[in-house]
């Protein structure tokens, strides 16, 4: 078929082409349902929301159309509380994720050797948290963390040591909703590291051993190396997801409605959901999730670029 | 891996490990026991762990307030999307996997190009879309747009292209229909991969929250994460008891699900990671 | 032939003429109307005329207003259950208005605040879902007003205008409009606990209370003194997650409020509203309130605290509203121990009148059933007699002034001790001076405010940069 499609002439190639499309229609049924999907519930709403975010509408009446204003208010004094949003993204990033992926893969490499007993249970243990509604996890923590009376707080006066305003002042409520996410994430994150192990042959790091290496420098020196994609694909997902943050917010500052003391824990998507469903901006929030978007993009982008295939 | 352990590193390795297990566990544990607490136990030092008052009525008030309504809206959403979702993303993959057809590459990189969209960019536009159709407070928009998704068809894909082409080309000879292949062949051979692939699509439907909050208005409509948070509020004291009772009951189902598939579960997230 | 024809159409044109002009087969019914309608006199003079020709009894009696039959048919009711369960339903006001209306079928649905504010604009903006009644607190009404979709009720309401607290009409008006009517205010007044006044050594007796706490200096005074001698809080005002409630009280009472309500202009950033968010701020710093938030369980804990050595909370700045919660379900064993003064000023001369809350009742446009919807409302709104009804189970104090000369308002509550509250709620009441606190607006104006009073509580900033920050955000948002 190939070699025949480049000697005909162009328009034998073109009926070439539309005949072997009307031979694969099945093929194109069997794909349709996602295009056709896509296009009402994906790419409609891509395009209607661009419209949205340059008019100012309240879901009644006239849209009123303010051109780049929604885009320009981020930035200036009404953007106050999505530019924290921002920042909690990062600073909730670097909170958590540097710590929950290394000790994502340490977890892997112990269960992944054959020399530890119960490996089945533990790995059962710890990802059993995955299959939870963050909202259950989260209302369970909130009942961990009060301050009067929670466990937490009784374990730590038990040691001698004083009660912590978990919920209610700003760094404090970052430690518990990076507690609740570790909590939910790491199982899922272990687990991805543990696939990732399989596929790294055994006889590496034995070699590295037998020609006198010691296990922590196996460790460092090919292990994490030649993780490195399940690494980044981890890394990229807890990117989103620390800016995503949703379910746990609305969990944990029930209060605040997501927001946390003095919007200490505000994300992006918190701050969207509410200028759009609180405060019925619908335009702002179209525009606001478009800086979002544009946000993540390049940051997974950069991510890929720095950290992607580099052998 | 290296034969000797010190006694050190094994108590390290051990203490780990049952550190993490214990903290992972600690929570379920807490809310199992406090759903059967009295209310001025809950907060008492030292803490209780099995009540001696221990009673059921914490159960039952949300039995009363139509816990178990929701529980079937909740099972009866989960339910209908996956199976729903399953069909459809077997069929897509089924598609990329086993034809040739003129743009297939460009087709299916553009699929993978979906997945970064972050739902909250569509949030708002889905919304009033879902309103204009008048689906506002009924279930489809949390079954039909998830129909056919980007990363189900990616997986079945990966899954399908393992089965070989002879099987089918057998099927084609004997006179079967591409469709009845579709249902004849591919479906019975994928079953453990429409596990897997189902198990992650009834756990992420069980446990939404974001989607059916905006969309489920009235309160027999709603799903199990939606009754723990309409609960709370002013005025009135805290449900505690009441709130670990409605989570017990979220989490016990996909916990037993999870028990039983243990394997299916962790196939299926790994799927995506390793190319 | 044509004789016929002739004779026919003759016959036809008379009978038409005489259909016409004749008298009309049942003309009872507009005689009567005339009757009624137009002159007292006419009543006489043709009473007798129709009596000869007619029937009597249509005639004589004198028609009731609504010539249209009842309004029948369905209504759905969202409100919160203190309100409507405890109080609608709880006081036969709901059972009242079967008996009047017996073939209207009226459907509760019960929804917290925060959910009726989450549904009702929701509804309103998709068209569809909402209910033919909806309760809402003045603090959301303004927006709901100028969002769309509530139906204008202006005509329906009129006799009501001048026998409602004037200003429970400013949220509910918008271009001359009106779009509900009013059930009950929230005038604010300060309760505290006998016992911790006798124990601290300050007088327990309630117009003495008033005489010593009459501006929030003295009110600083007593309140150092309470802590000294009982080591007891003054009041409850949370830091971390505080709502700014009481800070809208304080604005209120001077008149003051987040913006200007004759101009629009933004003055949550002026010297009087920095100034009196620093009178709080001192009492913040002298530790002298506890940090419960409202409306969470160690709120509730220091209200019901029965025993002077646990240490109750001393004081409540609240709305009267706030009665009922306390007897109910908050501190019921506190009963006989508690009294109530008037709000302290913050300049001296000023009044001693501001408001918390208030709901009124709106009616979505998208109703199936306006007519039936309004009688509900009336019923249970504009009448006397259900208002005092709903009052006397509840301290919702009526808008409705016409309420306001019954006894039940000279009765003394055993829960204060035998004070005639409700006195001192209607007179709060008819004070409340005009302040831009609730709005189109309040919503987001009262959250960018809220992470101002936070902030400056946690002593990140001080009192000025956080208002002016906050101010900035508002401005920038009404653009």
């Amino acid at each position: 078929m190939a070699l025949e499609a480049t000697i005909m002439a162009p328009t034998e190639r073109r009926r070439g082409l539309w005949s072997q499309m009307v031979k694969s229609r099945w093929a194109y049924a069997f794909i349709s349902p996602f295009f056709i999907l896509f296009l009402i519930f994906q790419f409609g709403p891509i395009l209607f929301s661009v419209y949205l975010s340059v008019v100012n509408w309240k879901g009644l009446g006239a849209m009123e159309f303010v051109g780049l204003k929604n885009f320009t208010y981020l930035f200036g004094a009404g953007g106050k509380a999505f530019r924290q949003s921002v920042l909690n993204g990062f600073i909730l990033f670097f909170m958590y994720v540097p710590i929950m992926t290394f000790l994502a893969i340490v977890l892997a490499v112990i269960l992944n050797s054959e020399k530890v007993r119960g490996i089945k249970v533990y790995r059962t243990l710890i990802f059993t948290p995955y299959v939870t509604s963050m909202i259950a996890a989260g209302f369970t923590f909130r009942l961990l963390l009060e301050q009067k009376g929670g466990l937490f707080n009784i374990a730590l006066e038990a040691l001698g040591l004083p009660g912590v305003p978990w919920l209610e002042s700003v760094w404090w409520a970052r430690v518990s909703l990076c507690l609740l996410v570790v909590w939910g994430w790491l199982g899922y994150n272990m687990v991805l590291m543990l696939a990732g192990l399989q596929t790294i042959p055994r006889e590496l790091t034995e070699a590295a051993l037998i020609d006198g290496a010691s296990p922590v420098q196996a460790f460092f020196r090919i292990t994490i190396p030649l993780l490195r994609p399940v690494i980044l694909f981890s890394v990229i997902l807890s990117t989103m997801g620390s800016f995503g943050l949703f379910n746990e917010l609305m969990a944990l500052f029930y209060y605040t409605r997501g927001s946390g003391p003095m919007r200490a824990t505000l994300t992006p998507v918190v701050h969207i959901y509410h200028e759009a469903f609180d405060n019925f901006r619908y335009g702002r929030a179209s525009a606001t999730a478009y800086v979002y978007f544009a946000l993540i993009f390049v940051l997974a982008y950069l991510q890929n670029r720095y950290f992607g295939r580099e052998d | 891996m290296t034969n000797l352990r010190s006694l050190a590193t094994q108590i390290a390795v051990y203490s780990l490990l049952t550190l993490v297990a214990f903290f992972m566990i600690l929570p379920f544990i807490w809310m199992l026991s406090t759903s059967f607490k009295p209310q001025d136990e809950i907060f008492r030092r030292p803490p209780i762990l099995i009540s001696p008052n221990m009673s059921l009525d914490g159960y039952r008030y949300i039995v009363d307030l139509g816990a178990l309504r929701v529980l079937w809206n909740t099972f009866l959403i989960a339910f209908t999307s996956t199976a729903l979702s399953l069909f459809f993303c077997t069929l897509g993959g089924y598609g990329f996997a086993k034809y040739r057809f003129p743009g297939r590459g460009a087709l299916f990189a553009f699929l993978l190009g979906t997945m970064i969209i972050p739902s909250a960019v569509l949030m708002v536009p889905t919304y009033i879309i879902m309103l204009k159709l008048g689906w506002l407070d009924t279930y489809w928009p949390l079954i039909i747009p998830g129909a056919a998704n980007a990363f189900g068809i990616f997986f079945m894909r990966q899954y399908i292209s393992t089965i070989s082409d002879e099987l089918l080309d057998a099927a084609r000879i004997d006179g079967c229909s591409e469709f009845g292949i579709f249902l004849r062949c591919i479906l019975p051979i994928c079953t453990p991969g429409l596990t897997t692939l189902g198990l992650i699509f009834f756990m992420n439907s069980w446990n939404n929250y974001l989607y059916p909050s905006i969309y489920l208005k009235s309160p027999d409509k709603f799903t199990l994460p939606l009754l723990m948070m309409q609960m709370q509020g002013p005025p009135g004291y805290s449900l505690y008891r009441e709130w670990m009772g409605v989570a017990m009951v979220s989490v016990v189902p996909l916990l037993a699900l999870f028990l039983i598939f243990q394997r299916r579960f962790t196939e299926g997230i790994t799927a995506g990671a390793i190319r | 032939m044509k004789r016929l024809t002739a004779l026919l159409i003759t016959v036809v044109v008379l009978a038409g003429l005489a259909a016409a002009c004749g008298p009309a087969p049942t003309p009872e019914v507009k005689v009567v109307k005339e009757t009624v309608v137009v002159e007292k006199e006419k009543v006489v003079t043709q009473e007798v005329q129709v009596e000869v020709t007619k029937e009597v009894e249509v005639v004589v009696t004198p028609t009731p207003e609504p010539e249209a039959p009842k309004p029948t048919g369905k209504i759905v009711v969202w409100g919160w259950t203190a309100a409507i369960r405890d109080t609608i339903e709880a006081s036969g006001v709901l059972a009242d208005f079967q008996a009047e209306y017996p073939d209207i079928e009226v459907e509760i649905v019960y929804y917290a605040p925060s959910d009726v504010y989450t549904n009702l604009p929701l509804a309103l903006t998709a068209g569809e879902g909402a209910p033919d009644v909806c309760l809402v607190e003045n603090s959301h009404l303004a927006e709901y007003v100028h969002l769309g979709g509530l139906l204008d009720l202006t005509d329906r309401v009129q006799p009501y205008l001048d026998k409602m607290n004037e200003y429970k009409w400013y949220d509910c008006e918008k271009d001359g409009k009106y779009y509900c009517l009013p059930w009950d205010s929230g005038p604010v007044v300060m309760y505290y606990r006998r016992d911790v006044f006798e124990a601290a050594g300050l007088p327990t007796d309630p117009d003495e209370v008033s005489a010593t706490i009459a501006t929030w200096g003295d009110y600083l005074e007593a309140c150092r003194t309470i802590k000294e001698k009982t080591g007891a809080y003054c009041f409850a005002h949370n830091k971390a997650n505080n709502y700014g409630r009481l800070y809208e009280m304080v604005l209120w009472q001077q008149g003051l409020g987040y913006y200007d309500p004759d101009t629009g202009e933004v003055t949550a950033d002026s010297p009087e509203n920095i100034g009196t968010l620093e009178m709080l701020g001192q009492f913040w710093e002298e530790d002298l309130v506890s940090d419960a938030l409202e409306w969470t369980d160690p709120w509730y804990a220091e209200l019901g605290t029965v025993n002077l050595e646990d240490q109750p909370i001393a004081t409540l700045i609240e709305a009267s509203w706030m009665d009922v919660f306390l007897k109910s379900w908050i501190a019921p064993g506190t009963a006989g121990k508690w009294g109530v003064a008037y709000m302290p000023v913050v300049e001296e001369g000023g009044v001693r009148a501001s408001n918390d809350g208030g709901s009124v009742f709106v009616i979505p446009e998208q109703s199936a059933n306006p007519d039936a919807a309004w009688a509900f409302v009336e019923f249970c709104l504009g009448r006397r007699e259900s208002q005092l009804k709903l009052f006397a189970i509840s301290g919702f104090i009526p808008s409705l002034e016409t309420t306001y000369d019954d006894p039940l308002f000279l009765e003394g509550d055993s829960f204060f001790a035998g004070q005639k509250t409700r006195k001192i709620y209607a007179d709060v009441v008819a004070k409340i001076p005009r302040a831009g606190v609730y709005g189109p607006d309040y919503n987001m104006m009262n959250g960018a405010v809220q992470v101002a009073i936070q902030r400056y509580a946690a002593g990140e900033v001080t009192a000025e940069e956080g208002l002016k920050e906050a101010a900035a955000e508002i401005r920038a948002n009404l653009e």
